[in-house]
């Protein structure tokens, strides 16, 4: 996607810096507590952070200093003294306190679930077809979710909801912001970017011969899928020629041709094939990555990696495709004759080929633990800047919203976190979240229930 | 470093790391100190540069300065962190996925021994993170499982040698949604909680009238009549008969307080010796009424949402039970958690303000406490066995990782050793 393009999106959700305080009604058990306001009134004073030690990720770390949050933007940074703190600021006194930008998690099924064995709390994935890239997570994303609070207290900010997978392309993800009064204003983003799962677990093979159902095998997958472009190709050119043929209709004021019937899922594969949006391509192994890759480059698709857990043999030609990868998880299992740590060091793997990574907790109730698996990555030679980075600036860049998010910078939204300590470290509380400048109330579902029961 | 000096160094290396870890194995009934560590004791604080003396596979001494014979071993960990080994007290591992005989909701009679697979790598990629005791237990799918096994991560060694030697017997009990689903779904009984206890209770009545029988018989038998015929020996009953004995300790997969509080009166009605509650995300709430009943808890840091009993689960609730006086041990559950359980400790100190202590103590004696070896195994005391790991990095983080893991006094994984970092099991063996 363009970045302006990106810029455009990111500013129409601006009425959001007009949100009314509005109650939120919650699924709570016993009613012991049935209300919870979690919502805020826009930026109305500045605000200055003083005296904390800023993780600017754009430009190293600065002891004792300054950042101003101003109209929901990061208005100035920089060591106390050289930042002019404006008159009516409310100024906060962040001594001691590490301040670092809003985490942003590359994949979650936030909105889309909320207690995972309660079949109707969940919109996951359909699973009635392979290829369902008419499938929008914005539709089905639920603001009001409690899982949602959960997770923005421990200062992630900004997240890709994305299917669950299952299918080879699942449907399209979402990119939003953890906080808002609607859906509408919490989802930055609609159809950001496209799954395309090649991991072997699409296939419809469970149970013995007389249940499978095709595409049973990698190889009815890919056929599968290869048809899809191939038929969003034909439907591309059966537009495009429509299009010539409206035109030389209106210049020959001629009677207008039918337009061809509209087919939403091929509809929906038009962007990805015009290399307008990216397809987020999974796979594990090297065989099935290798796959995926010449499935993509077959339609030239522009891509990012994801998973590649068990593809440790090929990481050379990974470097070689010159893609962003979403790696991991790093709890994923090795192989049965694999050292134990051979997904654990993935990442610093990947970073010492020169590949951009990016962490994900690929999961809805979890995504607060995001930093932790930043931080063991560190242990197996991630450096630790690294690691910060791959959960914020890396994150904003794959996305497309490095011009807005990830770093402490002069003109960014104001989603900043304030912490008693290094944010990769799980030991760490999170004191307060800023998102769009305006201070989060550090409260859930869970900070509810602990207070009641503390009583 | 040129290309062969480097190659020169990385064999010195090698050679070295072999050379200490054979020195470990060589002397593991002999002697050996580890000195030059912070020992967390887990019982009686931090020491600073501390030394362990290590005979015969058992904790010897501890402190500053250790008296050690000459001829022992000399361990020097660079001052890194020595902690007791990691005992992870629910886990399922090393079954080949017979975990649930989910076949009927009463059977204690299963015997987890008969499935443990000893050469499964989740035991030693458990190792690799710390763990050195497992409990591993049956599933719950059923309101009566069965009979747990506790092993020692000795992994290379053989099937015997994993067994953790006279630990005592636990058998696992479920309640909640499980049983009632695994059953409910096949329009049988249990289908919902009236159900599931009335299943319980129903299977702990027929023991008692078993109990009885036996001991009509031997009450004849004690007055010499020659007459008396046994009771027909029927192992479902034999183990039940075990509960009510108290011979088996009963460990609980309990969500919801309500349910916890049903079962403690539970055990109290039929006197079996209820040790802890396994999960109890919902301990918080009646922290009291578990601490009054010395019932333990077994539970997650965070997890929470993945089913409905999981709602009201919150972070805080190891250290809001552990504040009312609950012994509180934070467990894997998982293949993939056991790897790290150090890492869902430290969350303790984070949510609710665990001292470093207190947090290390729900992976190690508290654990132990629950599977009954907390005289083996669990902290750093003279005459415990000497199951130790010694970190890379600070234990309660998620940058500190296991550099060496010891189990009764021999080294079984080693960080710094190519492959596996194994020392007793070979490759492709």
């Amino acid at each position: 996607m363009q970045p302006s393009a990106i810029s455009h999106q990111l500013s129409a959700s601006k009425p959001a810096l007009s949100w009314h305080p509005r109650p939120l009604l919650l699924i709570l058990g016993l009613g012991l507590l049935s209300i919870l306001s979690i919502l805020t009134s826009a930026q109305e004073t500045a605000i200055a952070l003083k005296g904390g030690r800023l993780l600017t990720v754009s430009h190293g770390v600065i002891e004792n200093g300054v950042i101003v949050l101003q109209n929901g933007k990061i208005t100035a940074v920089g060591s106390a003294g050289s930042v002019n703190i404006p008159a009516n600021a409310q100024v906060i006194d962040a001594t001691g306190e590490t301040i670092y930008p809003g985490l942003i998690d590359s994949e979650t099924q936030l909105g889309l679930t909320e207690i995972s064995a309660e079949a109707t709390t969940n919109d996951l994935v359909e699973m009635s077809d392979e290829i369902m890239p008419n499938m929008h997570t914005a539709d089905a994303f639920h603001a009001e979710s409690a899982l949602i609070p959960v997770a923005r207290l421990n200062g992630i900010t900004n997240a890709i909801v994305a299917p669950d997978g299952g299918d080879t392309l699942p449907g399209q993800d979402s990119f939003i912001q953890l906080a808002g009064a609607s859906a509408p204003e919490m989802l930055l983003i609609r159809d950001l970017a496209l799954p395309l799962n090649f991991t072997g677990d699409e296939r419809r093979n469970k149970g013995g011969f007389d249940k499978r159902k095709f595409p049973s095998t990698r190889m009815g997958l890919a056929t599968q899928l290869r048809q899809a472009f191939i038929d969003a190709q034909d439907y591309k050119t059966k537009l495009t020629d429509y299009d010539h043929k409206k035109a030389d209709a209106v210049r020959d004021k001629k009677p207008e041709p039918l337009a061809p019937k509209r087919d939403l899922k091929l509809e929906a594969l038009i962007p990805y094939l015009e290399g307008k949006k990216t397809v987020v391509l999974a796979a594990e192994s090297s065989s099935d990555l290798q796959t995926a890759v010449s499935l993509a480059n077959e339609f030239k698709l522009k891509f990012v990696l994801n998973h590649i857990s068990h593809s440790q043999p090929v990481l050379d030609y990974v470097a070689s495709l010159k893609v962003p990868v979403i790696v991991g998880p790093i709890y994923e299992a090795p192989k049965e004759d694999e050292r134990y740590d051979t997904v654990y060091s993935l990442p610093a793997q990947l970073y010492k080929r020169g590949v951009k990574i990016v962490f994900a907790s690929y999961s809805a109730h979890n995504v607060r633990n995001l930093p932790d698996a930043a931080g063991f990555a560190t242990a197996f030679g991630l450096p630790p800047d690294e690691a910060l980075k791959a959960i914020t600036l890396n994150a904003a860049e794959v996305w497309g919203v490095a011009d807005q998010l990830g770093s402490l910078d002069a003109g960014k939204t104001a989603n900043v976190v304030v912490a008693n300590g290094d944010p990769l470290d799980v030991k760490t509380d999170v004191k307060q979240v800023y998102i769009q400048g305006r201070a989060i109330p550090m409260t859930s579902r869970q900070t509810q229930l602990r207070d009641e029961y503390s009583k | 470093m040129h290309q062969t000096a480097l190659a020169k160094f990385e064999f010195l290396c090698v050679c070295l790391i072999i050379f200490i870890t054979a020195g470990f194995s060589q002397n593991a009934h002999h002697d050996v100190v580890i000195k030059n560590a912070t020992v967390m004791t887990v019982t009686h604080g931090n020491i600073k540069n501390g030394s362990i003396y290590i005979k015969d596979g058992k904790i010897a001494a501890v402190g500053e300065s250790v008296n050690a014979p000459a001829t022992a071993t000399v361990v020097d960990a660079g001052g890194k962190y020595l902690t007791p080994g990691i005992v992870d007290c629910h886990s399922h591992i090393a079954l080949d996925d017979d975990v649930n005989e989910a076949t009927s909701p009463v059977t204690p009679q299963m015997m987890m021994k008969d499935a443990f697979d000893y050469q499964d790598k989740a035991i030693y990629r458990a190792l690799a993170g710390g763990v050195t005791t497992s409990l591993l237990l049956h599933g719950s799918a059923n309101m009566i499982g069965g009979q747990a096994v506790v092993i020692k991560h000795k992994y290379g060694d053989g099937r015997d040698a994993l067994l953790f030697p006279d630990a005592p017997r636990s058998i696992k009990f479920a309640s909640g949604e499980n049983p009632k689903r695994v059953y409910g779904g096949r329009d049988q009984l249990p289908s919902t909680r009236m159900g599931n206890f009335e299943v319980q209770r129903e299977a702990l009545v027929q023991a008692q009238d078993y109990n009885r029988e036996w001991d009509a018989y031997n009450a004849k038998v004690k007055r010499g009549d020659k007459d008396a015929s046994p009771p027909k020996h029927d192992l479902k009953l034999d183990a039940l008969s075990d509960v009510l004995n108290r011979k088996l300790m009963v460990q609980i997969h309990c969500y919801r307080a309500d349910e916890m509080l049903t079962e403690m009166t539970m055990a109290k009605e039929f006197g079996y010796n209820l040790r802890a509650f396994h999960h109890a995300l919902e301990a918080y709430k009646i922290a009291d009424q578990l601490a009054a009943n010395n019932v333990g808890i077994a539970t997650f840091a965070d997890w929470w949402g993945y089913k409905n009993e999981a709602w009201d689960a919150i972070p805080w609730n190891a250290v809001m039970a552990m504040r009312k006086g609950v012994r509180v041990a934070i467990k894997s559950d998982s293949e993939d958690y056991t790897r790290r359980l150090n890492q869902e400790a430290a969350k303790t100190i984070r949510y609710g303000g665990a001292t470093e202590e207190e947090a290390l103590k729900m992976i190690t004696l508290n654990a132990a406490w629950i599977i009954g070896v907390d005289d083996r195994v669990g902290s750093i005391d003279v005459g415990k066995d000497a199951d130790l790991v010694i970190w890379d990095g600070y234990p309660l983080s998620t940058t500190g990782v296991p550099e060496k893991v010891l189990i009764d006094g021999e080294v079984y994984f080693d960080r710094t050793r190519p492959g596996l970092g194994t020392t007793h099991y070979k490759e492709g063996e």
